[in-house]
């Protein structure tokens, strides 16, 4: 690999940066988009109130309103957007994140049916290349399990008292919202640590190249043809920086929601639990398509994440660049300790 | 009723399974003997023990690099596990009124929540390490997985239970922890107190050799 | 189920005392002790975890000493420890460890991996798994009195040599001396300069010392095979010689494992507290040097290194006197990154040496001192330790190195002051 200048690093960097910079605050607003629509209609139908109610309601110019509870929003009376705010969560978010869910599951049943599982074409090779160290398959599956932790609890918390009640009754309901409402807030700080081990261990490499384009042009290779990948490929790439913006997005609305310690009215809380809503219902749903295609999906590509190491064949045909580059460094075929041992201690309990 | 159960009958033959079971075990290394080492020593080896006890709190300066990850999700773990059973608020109101008769100051929330995101952090990380590394996969046995994973359970219904909302939650947090107490005097959870008679042993050896181990 | 193999098991449940209970019951698999092992970290492969080393040890406490053990062996869930075992882990027993005992040092709830090692070896060897090199050179220690064959006709001709080149009389079987030396076969074949400088230092200290015809070995093949009838036996001639020539001290020579043998097993072995003192020729050495016996004079400016030979230092407890010998007779002495307690074998140590099955492997395991060496970018290498130092020879010829390696007593007598030297 070639140096670059220092001057041209920079300038990589810098833009890499604004790029980012964008890319969070788009994550960050995006999701707003649908609570400022529902929030502009909900208050087009004229309302007969009189001028107190108004005022109470602080719909148009808040009055001086004093009290002698100091403290965040003690002087709003009623909240006129927390109506807003519930009408949307119940009449928007909930449905239309159902239905995309729903969604995103029938289309995973679909690909399955149509493309099939992948399979690798030659065969296995039984060569091994090691591809993910131990670090790195670990910063993975913390994600992977804080992630399901958090994500399950937080899906109960949104569609419980529709799904569960009528399975639970309202006491069984009661007794899990609660358990799932402590586990998730006490799993949430731990998100962020999650987040910056994958940030840390799977920065490299997954930068934008040109080949990424063409292989995004050529559908992944699905469209019929072979495309061309180094180390990740587009998709991977895209889920990776999704990962690290969608979380970054949980990680900000999460701890505004979890720790209202810090002077943040309702606005504010009310904005964080939209986006955290919304951003988590997105991320969820790519996790369902990433997990499918880890798993079922794809012949061969679990073990990159269980062992480390894919087979040959494999990885000449999804990573054909990446291959290319193990295999002029002689790494291809050299994994230490592969071969089983002569008697291996069997699953056992050991203890005493 | 279910509440009833694992706090009392259960609770009480849990207590005595976990008691016994490590006497029994202290005492079964006690049995098996040591014979009286002949040599001449250069330094005793009763202090060397007890150097050697608090000395592997933390490794040999050589060896902080390959040991950074055992001893930050260590540490982790045990201190934040410590925390959580010593000084969350509903253990000090159980140990004062079930077992001990006093209490002390329980500590706060804050203190709770960190020392939770930390146990947890700390344990999942080893555990995943255990199922991932190649080393730690081919000497981990059944009783290693058994022992985190009571662990991990009891840890995250104590934290389901946490505002004593639900009698079921706090009585499925019970189940567990009697069931760790039943299992822990024949697993490797015993090394909570072993560990202080394999340094001993060890540092005691060195000790007389004149190395401090 | 053979006899051999019952007298293994026998072995093995003899030796399951307090310590190796407590240590197998404090184990957290926590797989740390592989990264202080060099057949660990030179290969990458996870069967050369110490602690996995001890399979065969560890199905047996948990048959014998544990409450679910007992149960499956009972219930037949859980197999009991088999003779294939045994065969199965030969390999792992005695050509992947050399019982260096780094892994001792970090293991966090304290196991002395090392000694349990040692003491499964017993049980290996009763029941016949042992590798042919150790069993042989065990035998010839046995039968002729060296593990290389070295007889006393050998070791007259050596002396012959070693009084013609220092123009000194070698005292042999002096009744009353206050030393009696013992030499590793190493040194008599190999290295007869150790014999020539131990002479002419303890010319010019002064010092009363001899040889016994009787006993003059101090390689213990017995220990490093595992096998403490041998080392008895072996440790026993020494003690009846030093006590026919009424000596207070035995010195042990630059030898690793026989200073462990007679110092710290010696007494265990014949089951009596020894009749002298055991002191390493080093100790003596920085004995002489502060008692002011040792007179030492020049030095050489070559940058040199130490290589700590394990059972002198980590599992001899001899660590400060090498380097402040050494610091008086070199300028340029610096330090491997890891050195004394935590230092990294030669991966020879414990029998490897004498197992040539396990000669590849030895050479894979060097690359650890290789790199420690070529870190340094020294061309000296130092040790006191016959055995590492052959080794340490073999791998940098074997990897083409350019470095010297000699021994510590040698470089002294070379700087010693005085008529001694012509
Ligand atoms: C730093 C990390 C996180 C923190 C601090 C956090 C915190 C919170 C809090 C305080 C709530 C409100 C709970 C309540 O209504 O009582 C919540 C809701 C929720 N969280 Fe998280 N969370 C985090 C990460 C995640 C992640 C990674 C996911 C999913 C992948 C997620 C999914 C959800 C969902 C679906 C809800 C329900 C939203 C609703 O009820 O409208 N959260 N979270
Ligand atoms: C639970 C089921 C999951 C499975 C079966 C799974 C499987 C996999 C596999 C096989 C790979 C390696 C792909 C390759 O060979 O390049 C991978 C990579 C990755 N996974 Fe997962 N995963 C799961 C969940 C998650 C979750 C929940 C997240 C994050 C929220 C995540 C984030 C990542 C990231 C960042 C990578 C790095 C590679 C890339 O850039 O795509 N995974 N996963
Ligand atoms: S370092 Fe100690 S506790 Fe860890 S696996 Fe090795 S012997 Fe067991
Ligand atoms: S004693 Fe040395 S060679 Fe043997 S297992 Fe331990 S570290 Fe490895």
């Amino acid at each position: 690999m070639g140096k670059k200048s220092p001057e041209a690093a920079g300038r990589r960097r810098r833009m890499m940066y604004r790029a980012l910079a964008l890319m969070l605050a788009a994550v960050l607003l995006l999701p707003l988009v649908p609570y400022a629509v529902a929030y502009v209609g909900g208050i087009t139908n004229p309302n007969p109130g009189a001028d107190l109610w108004r005022q109470v309601r602080q719909r148009e110019t808040p009055p001086e309103v004093r009290t002698q509870v100091r403290g965040v929003d003690t002087g709003v009376l009623i909240n006129a957007r927390g109506e807003s705010w519930r009408q949307f969560r119940m009449e928007q978010l909930i449905p239309w994140s159902g239905w995309f869910l729903g969604g995103m599951l029938v289309a995973i049943a679909l690909f399955y049916l149509l493309r099939g599982r992948i399979r690798i074409d030659k065969g296995r090779s039984g060569i091994l290349v090691q591809r993910f160290t131990v670090n790195q398959r670990l910063a993975h599956w913390f994600m992977a399990v804080v992630f399901t932790i958090l994500g399950l609890t937080g899906l109960v918390l949104l569609y419980g008292r529709f799904v569960l009640i009528p399975l639970l009754g309202p006491e069984g309901f009661s007794v899990t919202a609660a358990a799932c409402k402590e586990i998730h807030n006490l799993f949430g700080p731990i998100f962020p640590l999650a987040v910056l081990l994958i940030l840390f261990y799977f920065v490299r490499g997954n930068g934008f190249r040109g080949v990424d384009f063409k292989w995004l042009a050529k559908g992944g290779g699905l469209l019929g043809g072979h495309a061309s990948a180094g180390h990740f490929n587009m998709g991977q790439k895209l889920w990776f920086w999704g990962t690290l913006l969608f979380g970054l997005s949980l990680v900000v609305s999460g701890l505004i929601l979890d720790f209202p310690v810090f002077g943040q009215g309702r606005p504010v809380m009310e904005w964080a639990h939209f986006s955290h809503g919304i951003a988590a219902v997105l991320f969820i749903g790519g996790a369902f398509a990433h997990s499918y295609i880890g798993t079922l999906g794809m012949e061969g590509a679990l073990e990159a994440m269980t062992h480390g190491t894919v087979d040959a064949n494999w990885a000449k045909e999804h990573h054909d660049l990446w291959y290319a580059q193990m295999e002029a460094e002689g790494k291809v075929g050299a994994v230490p300790g592969q071969e089983a041992p002569a008697s291996s201690g069997s699953p056992e309990t050991a203890g005493g | 009723m279910f509440l009833d159960f694992v706090e009392g009958p259960l609770w009480y033959a849990a207590a005595a399974v976990f008691l016994v079971g490590v006497a029994w075990r202290l005492a079964a290394i006690a049995r098996a003997g040591l014979k009286e080492d002949l040599s001449v020593p250069r330094t005793a080896g009763a202090p060397g023990a007890v150097a050697t006890v608090f000395r592997r709190f933390l490794p040999h300066r050589e060896f902080m690099r390959p040991a950074a990850f055992q001893m930050v999700a260590g540490y982790a773990f045990h201190i934040g596990l410590f925390v959580l059973v010593l000084f969350a608020a509903p253990h000090v109101e159980f140990i004062e009124q079930r077992i001990l008769g006093f209490g002390w100051t329980p500590a706060p929330h804050w203190v709770f929540l960190l020392a939770a995101n930390f146990a947890f952090a700390g344990l999942l990380l080893l555990w995943l390490r255990r199922m991932l590394d190649p080393v730690l996969r081919r000497i981990s046995t059944l009783d290693d997985h058994i022992g985190t994973g009571l662990t991990f359970v009891v840890m995250f219904t104590g934290c389901m239970a946490l505002f004593e909302s639900h009698d079921f939650l706090r009585a499925l947090h019970m189940l567990f922890v009697d069931l760790l107490l039943i299992y822990f005097p024949f697993s490797r959870l015993m090394h909570a107190f072993t560990f202080i008679l394999s340094r001993g042993f060890t540092g005691a050896t060195m000790a007389r050799k004149g190395v401090s181990a | 189920m053979s006899e051999r193999f019952e007298q293994g098991v026998a072995a093995l449940r003899r030796l399951m005392d307090a310590r190796i209970v407590s240590y197998f019951s404090s184990c957290v698999h926590c797989g740390l002790c592989a990264e202080a092992c060099l057949f660990y970290t030179e290969t990458g492969d996870p069967k050369y975890t110490p602690i996995y080393k001890l399979e065969p040890m560890r199905k047996m406490w948990r048959q014998e000493n544990t409450f679910w053990g007992k149960l499956g062996v009972k219930l037949g869930l859980t197999e009991p420890l088999a003779e294939q075992d045994l065969a199965d882990w030969e390999t792992l027993v005695y050509d992947s460890c050399t019982l260096c005992g780094r892994c001792s040092m970090v293991c966090p709830v304290g196991n002395d991996i090392a000694y349990m090692i040692r003491k499964e070896r017993e049980g290996m060897v009763a029941a016949g798994y042992a590798p042919d090199g150790m069993k042989e050179a065990t035998r010839r220690a046995l039968e002729i009195g060296s593990p290389m064959g070295v007889t006393l006709k050998t070791l007259r001709a050596t002396l012959k040599g070693v009084e013609r080149n220092t123009g000194l009389a070698i005292p042999v079987d002096a009744q009353g001396a206050e030393y009696m030396t013992l030499f590793s076969s190493m040194e008599v074949v190999n290295f007869p300069e150790y014999i020539e400088s131990i002479a002419r230092i303890f010319a010019a200290a002064g010092v009363s010392w001899t040889i016994s015809s009787e006993a003059f070995e101090a390689t213990n093949s017995g220990i490093q095979i595992g096998d403490s009838k041998a080392a008895g036996e072996l440790v026993g001639r020494v003690v009846s010689a030093a006590e026919k020539l009424g000596v207070q001290y035995v010195i042990s020579p630059e030898c690793g494992h026989a200073f462990t043998a007679i110092r710290w097993e010696g007494a265990n072995l014949i089951g009596r507290p020894l009749p002298f003192k055991v002191i390493h020729i080093l100790e003596l050495l920085e004995q002489l040097r502060e008692e002011g016996r040792l007179k030492l004079e020049g030095h050489t400016d070559i940058r040199l290194t130490f290589h700590d030979p394990c059972q002198i230092v980590r599992r001899g407890g001899v660590v400060e006197q090498p380097r402040q010998l050494l610091r008086e007779v070199a300028t340029e002495f610096v330090e491997m990154r890891d050195h004394g307690v935590m230092n990294w074998c030669c991966g020879g140590g414990g029998g490897v040496s004498a197992n040539e099955r396990a000669e590849p492997l030895r050479l894979q395991a060097f690359q650890r001192k290789k790199k420690q060496l070529d870190e340094l970018g020294v061309e000296t290498m130092v040790t006191a330790c016959a055995n590492c130092r052959i080794i340490l020879e073999e791998g940098i010829e074997h990897y083409g190195m350019d470095v010297q390696v000699t021994g510590l007593t040698e470089l002294l007598a070379e700087h010693l002051a005085g008529p001694a030297e012509s």
